[in-house]
């Protein structure tokens, strides 16, 4: 019986599992895209564009952001702020880093990216929070030199932070004066990739690379009560000139008041109460002293 | 339905030299096995073969026919990491593989089909991923590993074998395909059979009857018939690169010249299996005897080997090895890279990978300690910061509206305070500050100043921390923050008010 049905198998080889292959039926090509859009109502579809038109007027949306300083004067002075793409140079003796700082705090409250090249190594952690920066989103860098700074800020604008900001410190300047190159290379950087650069340094550096130009000086404290002693300080006062912008007329100045940081907090509450200071007893009752003791 | 792959790199001790040393390619150079008289040939390159140099002369022969000959001796770092790249490449294809010796590895092919329209398709992506890795690889694909071997083995790479006809395939191939003992290789010689298939059609219990067990199993060879699975073999928790340099380095120059072939090596084969370095460690053999070692810890996990090449090169300056470098051996420890989805209509967001780059970078520039994220610390001394990993959180769907100003005026910090003398007057049991000298800017007559305010940190120490601080305006109306540290500490300006 087995031979015969091997005999039977040799004879039909149709019968091999070889040529019960299931072959695949192939399936019908699919039907050509339906144009939707002269289906749709006028209204609807004028709303409607492309994925390349959508990134492309993104791109030319983000192009014309800026960055406030949160200064309304000083945002008035550059036409609403920090131009995206754009080196934007703070000069002079004024409360500069002040205005650093409230510009860190309003492009991470934004929820971008920033970072802080701080040649003097003058950051204060506690006080750049309550100033409401959102220490998540800043990177930090200390750099010791102005060559080390002008590098870092390149690479960090390169690397796609959309606002550095790079500051000079105090006089005198650490390392030498850098050449015209080295500004026009980072200004480069800046406009390829977006970037929002602002300079803050004690005189001119960044020469015709900037946008725009502010000088900050006539510094002037305010203090409550008179005489010599006891006083306490209230603010800076100063002055914040356009020294030149591309495309805003130079030559206006705004006066700027800038209240010492712990007359502020003690209205903020919270932000006090986070510095955790039950533990320290000031020997001066006068002048809210929580919030002098925290600094 | 098992299918495997068998990579094979011919000549593996030569490959695997030529891997680290490219410029041998040209020259007619030889890898030598044995000190003095033993020294032999394991095999030649090409140009080497053409003047008659062949494996088994002895290096004298070999010498004395070209005597421009280039031996060098077979090196195990070499031939470990050129492994461990085949393995690699072979890791691309499928999960599931087997070392199976040097430059030999199977690889379980099963179920690709979906990714490749035919397994021809796949030998010949697998002979270019080889070739990536700097290897020149040889591919065979059949139903089992003995068949899959021979097919690699076979100069017109890549071959598959159908399905099935593993016995047709190896039938017209010579017996010595199948690699048999020299006594059974003589014993089948002297019965006249030259081809797999003159062995296969002779009966297995004849066979088994004259030659034994191995018989048998070479009879079950030459049918094609392989009953050894494929055993999986583990992943490796780092990647390795290494070799023993002709000549001892004494510079630093070369050695990172050689070193950044070696990591651009490390790094791709870490790209293959989508890892990024977190750490690497180097291990440099020094002449005459002794070992230097150093483990460099990145920032974050980035496979840029400018970067790392740049962070090598500082601590090998800082940390020389302080003998001649007569080997080195560099382990990669891996970690996944950071991936982030970016937002199309909130702030742009900086990609992890070119983040991690450039912080690795920062950080060979500057120092670790210099580049992160601001953090703050509890306590009262304002000076007080801390510095940490930078890992934003991902930026908003929606770009928000930026916060008010609160138009804070910020201190700006001196780490550390400047140290100054302080010309004081009791005035009424209070203290009044006249004047400042200090370095710089910081001198002058004070035209305001207000305090004192007490900090005290610590009261638990012996020594806690106490100070007295004033906010003072000179006559040129900077406004700087002074503290007084108590006993005979002195006094100290520690912020900028007004700059």
């Amino acid at each position: 019986m087995v031979a015969h049905a091997r005999q039977l198998d040799t004879q039909h080889p149709l019968l091999l599992p070889r040529k019960l292959e299931i072959v695949p039926v192939p399936l019908p090509p699919p039907p050509p895209p339906r144009p939707l859009l002269p289906s749709l109502p006028p209204a609807l579809a004028a709303k409607l564009t492309s994925g390349a038109e959508l990134v492309r007027s993104l791109a030319r949306q983000r192009r014309e952001e800026v960055i406030p300083t949160t200064f309304a004067a000083v945002d008035a002075l550059l036409g609403g702020g920090l131009a995206r793409g754009k080196v934007t140079e703070l000069a002079g003796r004024g409360a500069r880093w002040s205005m650093v700082v409230a510009t860190l705090a309003a492009a991470t409250s934004m929820g971008e990216a920033a970072a802080l090249v701080d040649v003097g190594d003058h950051l204060d952690p506690q006080l750049a929070e309550a100033a409401g920066v959102d220490l998540r989103r800043l990177l930090w860098v200390r750099p010791k030199t102005l060559k080390d700074a002008v590098t870092a800020a390149e690479m960090l604008g390169a690397t796609g932070f959309q606002f550095v900001v790079l500051d000079a410190g105090l006089p005198p300047l650490r390392g030498r004066r850098l050449p015209d190159a080295a500004w026009v290379r980072l200004a480069r950087t800046c406009e390829t990739h977006g970037c929002t650069l602002l300079v803050s340094s004690p005189y001119a550096l960044t020469g015709t690379t900037s946008e725009a130009m502010l000088l900050a000086h006539r510094v002037r404290p305010r203090w409550l009560g008179s005489g010599k002693s006891p006083r306490v300080l209230a603010g800076l006062e100063m002055m914040v000139r356009l020294e030149k912008h591309r495309r805003i007329r130079p030559g206006q100045s705004v006066k700027v008041f800038l209240a010492e940081w712990s007359a502020v907090v003690s209205t903020a509450g919270p932000a006090a109460s986070r510095r955790g200071d039950a533990e320290t007893a000031s020997h001066q009752p006068a002048r809210t002293p929580a919030l002098r003791v925290a600094r | 339905m098992t299918r495997i792959a068998c990579f094979y790199v011919p000549l593996f001790p030569l490959a695997a030299r030529l891997r680290s040393e490219p410029e041998l390619l040209a020259e007619a150079a030889a890898i030598v096995e044995g000190n003095g008289s033993a020294a032999h040939i394991l095999a030649a390159t090409r140009r080497a073969r053409k003047h008659g140099i062949h494996a088994g002369q002895t290096l004298a022969q070999a010498r004395a026919i070209l005597p421009k000959l280039i031996a060098r001796g077979r090196d195990a770092e070499c031939e470990r990491t050129a492994q461990e790249a085949l393995l690699e490449a072979a890791e691309t294809f499928s999960p599931r593989l087997e070392e199976a010796g040097d430059g030999l590895v199977f690889v379980d092919v099963s179920g690709t089909e979906r990714h490749y329209a035919t397994e021809l398709d796949l030998a010949k992506s697998a002979v270019r991923a080889i070739d990536a890795v700097g290897l020149p690889g040889r591919v065979g694909v059949a139903g089992s590993k003995l068949a899959a071997r021979v097919a690699a083995e076979l100069p017109k790479s890549p071959t598959v074998v159908v399905p099935g006809e593993e016995e047709l395939f190896l039938a017209p191939l010579p017996l010595a395909r199948l690699s048999p003992a020299l006594d059974a290789a003589t014993t089948l010689s002297r019965w006249g059979l030259g081809s797999i298939g003159d062995l296969a059609r002779l009966p297995e219990s004849e066979v088994a009857s004259r030659l034994g067990d191995a018989g048998r199993e070479l009879h079950h060879a030459a049918r094609g018939i392989d009953p050894r699975p494929l055993i999986p073999r583990a992943l490796p928790p780092e990647f390795r690169e290494g070799m023993e340099l002709e000549w001892p380095l004494v510079a630093v120059e070369p050695f990172l010249f050689i070193a950044a072939a070696a990591l651009d090596r490390l790094m791709k084969r870490m790209e293959l299996q989508g890892f990024a370095c977190k750490r690497i460690e180097m291990t440099l053999a020094l002449e005459p005897d002794g070992w230097h070692a150093r483990a460099i810890d990145l920032p974050a996990p980035t496979r840029d080997v400018k970067t790392i090449l740049t962070l090598l090169r500082l601590d090998v300056e800082k940390n020389p090895p302080g003998a001649p470098v007569a080997g080195y051996t560099f382990v990669a420890h891996p970690d996944r890279p950071r991936r982030a989805q970016l937002s199309l209509f909130g702030p742009a967001a900086v990609s992890p990978e070119k983040l991690a780059t450039t912080i690795a970078r920062l950080a060979a520039m500057l120092g670790e300690d210099r580049v992160g994220q601001p953090m703050t610390v509890d306590g009262h001394l304002p000076e007080r910061h801390a510095i940490g990993t930078f890992t934003p959180p991902p930026p908003p769907d929606l770009r928000r509206t930026p916060n008010r100003g609160r138009g804070v005026l910020a201190a700006r910090v001196f780490r550390p305070p400047i140290p100054v003398e302080v010309i004081t007057r009791e005035n009424g049991g209070e203290t009044q500050i006249e004047s400042i000298r200090g370095e710089g800017e910081i001198a002058g007559s004070v035209r305001v100043a207000s305090g004192p305010w007490t900090i005290e940190e610590g009261w638990w120490r012996p020594m806690p921390e106490a100070r007295e601080y004033w906010d003072v305006e000179m006559e040129k109306g900077d406004v700087y923050r002074v503290y007084h540290g108590g006993g005979e500490s002195g006094w100290f300006v520690d912020a900028a008010l007004g700059n």
